[in-house]
């Protein structure tokens, strides 16, 4: 199977008229391709889901909708207006994610550009630059003017192993110049790539005076941001799905006339030798199907208090799998204030506990739009807001951006808190295995345990994206059809 | 040869693929839909999830599953910063009225599962001898005694069981004085040191059950 590059259309066999019967567990990302894809072939496809929508973790919030966390069920209180929305799981599509890109096309779920990285957007350290944010521009510009010295100075000292050529001093002279726009001494006095303090249109442009190299060094943006947009995964151009990402979801359910039961929760599953029966609570009653094939994407950690009949060593690396507990918050400004100060799109990084805040690429120069306020990854970070009531979260984000923007809380007309940890019928996301468990269990998860495929973003190289859900529906199609392929030509000889 | 590997082949099927499991039948309860919260973390039939740290909850007495719900909601129970997992289930207790308190705790006794598999290290024999003061309370099988407001231990996890011995060591359950059966089982935990525990709670999950 190729796992990068251009996607081989899935070819799967046309069923025949035994073993059609498909259970699918779980209506995210993977589930609904697998649906989609097997009803194509001709199968029997009933899709069960334990919670009240369908979707999985592609979520947008718009107004009135609920938000299903354990113990504080609400409702999002956006305006009641199409461009009021926020994408709580998923939020942007890179182009390389090449199984994404074609379920969207097939789909016909309209793509834009999402600006992910804008120079305009600040980096913000309470510890640094004294407390006050720093255009993301401005301190590239100068971190990459610094390195050039430093590289102009070693080539000029012959600091290097192995010593250069003439000619390729004059090259690396010159690349240092233009990476790190150097004099032509080779030493950094600033650059117009930083911004311009003052004219630039109708008076001629001045640069800012160079920050301090050492407390650039002492920043913390090294490690996070400079380089983020330079992981493919997030670099640009970037896309989403315009008015929400859960239209990818609404694409497939457009598309799959299969039932798709909600609020149908998993009893047990139970292989056989020729199938495999799922028991599940629906509409108040106890419902068996007994299926030739079960494709599952229940959340790992939930698979050890769901009665099976799994194999040992299947079991235990469903159990070693461990998740994650992202942290997101949405906010209504009743004013687009960012733009004000140039901005449009991209994300600020803060050192404070909100880590990022996301301006909407989409609605630009309207009255208003919804902001990410913040974005943690650090499980730690994630359980202190986990542990807030609603109310409070908004209120921590809103004191935290007022030290990036002024005013900012004053804008704030609603919010939106979505823990992924705590979420009903999720309690996780980002599963992953230690490199011990990796090695020991990763392979048997990717393959089935009798007539049961687990599926979803957790049994792929990249859980939290829609890639890895598409991906793992994908690698279980491909060993499914190749055993259909198999029977019916152990039975075509018959 | 050839039949023989037939019948290796049907014994692993029948091991394999074996057993009719508990949760299947029909007369055990399904939660109201209110109460289909209880069984995402607790698992099926309130079976207990060792991820999650959901403890196993399946047939645990009414007037228990009550006094308990009641401690959260008041905030006796879950408030400490060290109570990772009651801090969890705090606002599980806390949106409940008493009638649907009084519900869910009908829904959770009705609900069965299997014993929970044995996870922890510990010298029964030697916990047999700590066990003597807790029995007063709990019962020599550990079977738990309303009129003392002791609950049935047997049944619990043993991760679980340790867990809540060390939060009554340290202060971090049983601290609250409006939480009088608490504070009463904070006073009586009189086992210091970790191996004591894992002792008593090996022989409480190896008495003989009925």
């Amino acid at each position: 199977m190729q796992d990068t590059g251009p996607v081989a259309m899935l070819d799967l066999q046309t069923v025949s008229s035994t073993n059609k019967k498909v259970a699918v567990l779980g209506a995210g990302i993977a589930g609904l391709t697998v649906a989609y894809e097997l009803e194509r072939a001709g199968y029997d496809v009933t899709v069960i889901e334990a919670s009240k929508r369908i979707g999985g973790r592609t979520l947008t919030l718009r107004h009135g909708d609920v938000v299903d966390e354990m113990g504080y069920n609400r409702v999002c209180n956006f305006d009641d207006d199409p461009e009021m929305y926020f994408n709580a799981g998923p939020a942007r599509l890179p182009g390389h994610h090449r199984r994404a890109m074609h379920y969207c096309k097939t789909l016909q779920v309209p793509l834009r550009i999402k600006a992910n990285f804008s120079r305009s957007a600040y980096t913000h350290e309470e510890q640094h630059f004294g407390g006050k944010p720093v255009r993301i521009g401005r301190y590239v510009a100068d971190a990459r003017g610094f390195l050039s010295e430093l590289l102009y100075k070693a080539v000029d000292k012959n600091a290097f192993d192995q010593p250069l050529s003439e000619e390729d001093k004059e090259r690396m002279l010159k690349f240092a110049t233009t990476y790190g726009d150097l004099h032509p001494n080779g030493i950094y006095k600033g650059t117009i790539r930083a911004g311009y303090r003052s004219g630039g249109f109708l008076k001629p442009a001045e640069h800012y005076a160079i920050m301090d190299f050492s407390a650039l060094l002492k920043s913390r943006f090294w490690e996070q941001a400079s380089v983020s947009s330079e992981n493919q995964d997030w670099s640009e151009p970037l896309m989403d799905a315009i008015g929400g990402m859960d239209n990818i979801v609404k694409g497939f359910v457009r598309n799959i006339d299969s039932p798709i039961l909600t609020n149908a929760q998993v009893q047990s599953i139970h292989n056989r030798e020729d199938g495999i029966d799922i028991v599940y609570n629906y509409n108040g009653k106890r419902e068996k199907i007994s299926a030739d094939w079960c494709f599952n994407s229940i959340p790992s950690h939930f698979m050890v208090a769901i009665p099976n009949n799994f194999a040992a060593d299947y079991a235990a690396g469903l159990a070693a799998l461990r998740h994650q507990n992202f942290f997101k918050i949405g906010l209504q400004m009743k004013e687009r204030f960012w733009e004000r100060e140039g901005i449009y799109g991209g994300i600020t990084r803060t050192t404070q506990k909100i880590n990022q805040i996301w301006y909407p690429s989409h609605g630009i120069h309207g009255k208003k739009g919804v902001v990410l306020g913040a974005y943690t990854f650090d499980p730690r970070v994630s359980t202190m807001f986990e542990r807030m009531t609603p109310e409070k979260r908004i209120s921590y984000a809103a004191a935290c951006g007022d030290k990036i923007h002024p005013g900012y809380s004053s804008y704030i007309e609603a919010g939106v808190s979505i823990p992924w940890g705590r979420m009903n019928h999720m309690m996780g996301c980002g599963s992953h295995l230690s490199p011990q468990d990796h090695e020991r269990y990763f392979k048997r998860l990717q393959n089935p345990e009798g007539r049961h495929y687990m599926i979803g973003d957790q049994i792929s190289y990249h859980s939290s994206w829609q890639e890895g859900a598409f991906a793992s529906a994908e690698n279980a199609l491909l060993d499914f059809d190749l055993r259909v392929r198999a029977d019916s030509a152990v039975s075509g000889m018959g | 040869m050839r039949i023989d590997l037939q019948l290796r082949l049907f014994a692993f099927v029948l091991l394999s693929y074996g057993s009719s499991p508990l949760a299947d039948e029909n007369n055990l309860p399904i939660p109201a839909d209110e109460f289909v919260y209880c069984t995402v973390c607790h698992g099926v039939q309130l079976m207990g999830n060792s991820i999650i740290e959901a403890p196993r909850l399946s047939e645990m007495e009414i007037w228990y599953v009550e006094r308990q719900m009641q401690a959260y909601k008041n905030g006796w129970r879950g408030a400490h910063e060290a109570d990772v997992n009651g801090l969890e289930m705090q606002p599980m207790a806390a949106y409940l009225s008493d009638a649907q308190i009084a519900e869910v705790a009908e829904y959770v006794n009705a609900t069965r599962s299997e014993l929970p598999p044995q996870t922890i290290a510990g010298d029964a024999a030697k916990g047999a001898a700590l066990y003597g003061s807790c029995a007063a309370c709990h019962g020599a099988e550990a079977e738990g005694d309303q009129a003392l407001g002791a609950p049935a231990l047997r049944g619990l996890d043993d991760w679980y069981l340790v867990t809540q011995l060390e939060n009554f060591r340290d202060g971090v359950r049983g601290g609250n004085s409006a939480d009088t059966r608490g504070v009463q089982m904070a006073a009586a935990t009189v086992l210091s040191d970790g191996e004591a525990i894992h002792d008593v709670v090996k022989y409480i999950t190896n008495l003989p059950t009925n």
